[in-house]
């Protein structure tokens, strides 16, 4: 596992800045358009303060994976998979990652192309945005991680003036008696909801074990960047939520699939300004693209590094075939995507987010032991 | 018919931009994978098009993981 592989991963490097507004678009992600209604419905008016606990999980989970990182500086997860657990482990171990990712890249694709069939542009066919969001996907992918990486860094304050908009825009609608009473706090609604929190924004976070820290250019200081990322992105879905419940309130939040849409409706600015959601979307089609990008990397890169191929790219275009077809199939219903990812989705990310990265680390340990004595 | 088509003509268009600097550069082993990822894929868009039953990678999770998302449900049901 020395040869190639090793080599190609190793030559692309980005910045630490760029890698922490990846990291940032990428826990925003889907999960701003639609945690707060996964929140709402556990832990009703408290869904803030769950939003609140899931974040601060979220840093633990992420200190765990700045750790794994840290053993290997220069492999992807698929590399030292095989290099920990030997061929017949690893490669197995390396194709549930991939299958993640996979799953991950077809499942958000579907999400955009729901969320522009529903709610933007209800005549045009699904179809339509998802072939051209693939596009898009695949056309970045085909540049590269670095033209990834920079686009990330160019959109960062655009991402920030179309949200400060947003919540500047969106203070006086606030209602305080929506978000009371604060002190009806009981633990298992604040947990049930920091765990699908977790699962949603901080667990795919282990796609990044295919860019973190290979392909760093400062791997020291890496961590920190993996960490500011978590924090920051954390703070903005945290926004959001907060918003939510404070205007829409507990009930219509739970009851609405993409709350947040529902929020920007109510930008009302003198009764002139009004109706300017599909500007403050362009809030979520960032974040909803990196994240599509950041799977299907994790998707496609870890194919190539499982056959220990030299370059990913050529792969990307067949791949985006699959992904876009898959897209269509992976959720035969909308009725079908609430129950799947408010029940079964949750133990899944748990088992590879949290179960893989345990165990390859456990088996650090156990080799780095063995080898002491 | 025409769906069909567009698929097909894309798939070598793929085949065109990718193939030969692979084959050029004696890349025996991508140039499988390529064959194969493009094989999928265009057998994929086709069955979807044609609206015929393709397995639903998620049926599985579903399968796996309801045990244990039952169990999560009970240990946090109030």
């Amino acid at each position: 596992m020395t040869g190639d592989g090793f080599e190609m991963t190793g030559k692309v490097q980005i910045s630490l800045r760029q890698f922490t507004v990846l990291v940032m678009f990428y826990s925003i992600g889907t999960t701003i358009l639609v945690i707060p209604a996964a929140l709402a419905a556990t832990a009703k008016q408290n869904a803030w303060i769950a939003a609140f606990a899931g974040w601060l999980l979220s840093l633990i989970i992420t200190a765990l994976y700045v750790k794994l990182g840290s053993l290997f500086p220069r492999r992807s997860i698929v590399q030292y998979a095989a290099l920990l657990t030997g061929g017949w482990i690893g490669k197995p171990i390396s194709l549930l990652f991939i299958f993640y990712s996979f799953v991950g890249a077809a499942t958000v694709l579907y999400y955009m192309g729901n969320f522009m069939t529903t709610q933007v542009m209800p005549e045009t066919p699904i179809e339509a945005f998802i072939v051209l969001f693939a596009g898009l996907v695949v056309f970045g992918l085909r540049l590269g991680l670095e033209v990834l990486a920079r686009t990330a860094e160019i959109l960062f304050p655009w991402f920030v003036v179309l949200f400060v908009v947003l919540t500047i825009f969106l203070l006086p609608e606030i209602e305080m008696k929506n978000i009371r009473p604060v002190a009806e706090i009981a633990f298992k609604p604040i947990l049930s909801g920091a765990i699908s929190y977790i699962s949603y924004s901080s667990l795919p976070l282990i796609v990044f074990f295919m860019i973190f820290p290979a392909n760093l250019n400062r791997k020291r200081e890496a961590g920190k960047a993996f960490l500011i990322g978590t924090l920051v992105g954390g703070i903005f879905v945290i926004i959001v939520t907060f918003l939510c419940i404070s205007i829409l309130g507990a009930d219509f939040t739970e009851r609405n699939m993409f709350p947040s849409y529902a929020l920007a409706k109510k930008i009302n600015i003198g009764n002139f300004v009004e109706r300017v959601e599909i500007l403050i979307a362009g809030i979520w089609f960032m974040t909803i693209f990196f994240k599509t990008v950041l799977y299907a990397y994790g998707f496609v890169a870890g194919l190539a590094h499982l056959f220990e191929c030299e370059d990913y790219r050529p792969l990307v275009l067949p791949s985006g075939m699959i992904l876009a077809a898959s897209s269509l199939v992976v959720y035969p219903n909308v009725v079908y995507m609430l129950e799947f990812d408010s029940t079964v989705y949750v133990p899944f990310s748990f088992a590879i987010g949290l179960a893989l990265p345990l165990l390859l680390l456990l088996v650090a340990g156990l080799i780095r032991k063995k080898r002491n004595h | 018919m025409w769906v069909i088509f567009g698929i097909v003509v894309t798939a070598a268009g793929f085949a065109l931009i990718e193939m030969r600097p692979l084959a050029k550069a004696g890349k025996i082993k991508e140039l499988w994978l390529f064959a194969l990822l493009l094989l999928a894929g265009t057998g994929l868009c086709i069955a979807v098009s044609l609206d015929a039953p393709v397995p639903n990678p998620l049926d599985l999770i579903y399968a796996l993981f309801r045990p244990s998302s039952r169990m999560l449900e009970l240990l946090l049901k109030e």
